[in-house]
């Protein structure tokens, strides 16, 4: 009889904490029936939540994820980058050369980043062109060095007289010329 | 952009604005679009540009067009000169490359004159179409089946077979 006064007490204190909601009242809160759910008709409502069975798809929307992250890694400063320099620098204009004026060979690019590229890292074109030359240049000699030396050999051979085809004989004061005991020493 | 393109060889038809002879009290729909267009996308377009222009005002720089020397020629160097070779195997790429570009501005011409004409191209791009036949005409005889390893050797022998068989179609 105490517990049911003390449930009639909490009932009392349970409705008066949210008393504008109808059906709050403190005999309501103890007598009222569950409403069942799923045999109420509703109609486009949220509907009975399903629990779907399906691969899954962790580790595709990992690759994904890890993909995105990657790209953007480097692709936002690149964009950033490359975004400021066209806003702050703009391309070059094309102008006719100056007199008597000999433009570097990072003046004959037109977008900033490419004339940067050819000051910092790339040799001039002029440069380039030389080095082939300096190449070239050894080469033929190699070449005509090699042709001079096969035509000297050739003369030496047929003549026998060149420096190239002595055999090295020992020196005639080291033979013995004495009586040996045996035919063979 | 130093100079604009040139006039002639891209001709523009005569402009067919017509006078503005309001006879009605109804608005003009084409101005209404007009001015529309106007304010939603020209203007923010060109004051964006304005704004662009600015902040670049002090970061300008000018770029050039490189001007090569003359060179020997491949028919001017001496046999074993494989320097001469070089230079001259270079500069005739370089000449290559400038034939090929002036392959496609003829053929750029011919494009927009048949645009500019419509249906009536045939009739009226008579003097691009000429061009068109003889610059490529050229261009194939020169440098036609030289193939992707062409070179200023390949060029010259090809030339000396085009001088033989016409000496031997004259004789």
């Amino acid at each position: 009889m105490v517990g049911m006064s003390v449930l009639r007490s909490a009932a009392a204190f349970a409705a008066r904490l949210s008393p504008l909601k109808s059906g709050n009242t403190a005999a309501n809160l103890l007598t009222r029936t569950i409403p069942r759910a799923d045999k109420v008709a509703v109609r486009w409502g949220h509907g009975k939540k399903m629990f779907v069975i399906k691969p899954s798809d962790y580790y595709d929307r990992r690759f994904l994820r890890l993909l995105q992250y990657y790209i953007l890694l480097t692709g936002i400063p690149v964009a950033v980058i490359v975004t400021s320099v066209n806003v702050f620098f703009g391309e070059a204009e094309l102008a006719e050369i100056p007199e008597g004026y000999e433009p570097e060979h990072w003046e004959y690019y037109k977008h900033p980043i490419s004339r940067w590229i050819a000051r910092t890292f790339y040799d001039s074109p002029v440069k380039d062109y030389e080095k082939m030359m300096a190449a070239i240049q050894i080469e033929k000699e190699k070449a005509d060095m090699r042709l001079s030396q096969m035509e000297v050999r050739r003369h030496m051979r047929q003549k026998g007289d060149g420096p190239w085809f002595h055999v090295e004989t020992i020196d005639k004061n080291l033979v013995d010329n004495s009586h040996k005991s045996t035919p063979d020493h | 952009m130093p100079a604009d393109y040139d006039k002639d060889a891209y001709p523009e038809p005569p402009r067919q604005t017509p006078v503005a002879d309001k006879q009605t009290a109804l608005p003009n729909p084409a101005l209404i679009v007009s001015k529309l267009f106007y304010y939603s996308v020209d203007l923010p377009v060109t004051t964006f540009r304005g704004v662009v222009d600015s902040i670049r005002a002090n970061n300008k720089s000018v770029y050039y067009h490189q001007k090569f020397r003359r060179v020997a020629d491949l028919t001017e160097c001496e046999e074993g000169d494989y320097l001469c070779y070089y230079e001259a195997e270079m500069q005739w790429r370089r000449d290559f490359k400038v034939d090929q570009e002036i392959v496609k501005v003829v053929q750029e011409r011919l494009r927009a004159c048949q645009q500019r004409e419509g249906a009536s191209y045939h009739q009226n791009c008579g003097k691009e179409m000429r061009q068109f036949n003889e610059v490529t005409n050229a261009f194939q005889l020169r440098y036609g089946d030289l193939g992707a390893y062409a070179s200023g050797r390949k060029c010259l022998m090809k030339q000396k077979e085009r001088m033989m068989a016409a000496q031997a179609q004259e004789a």
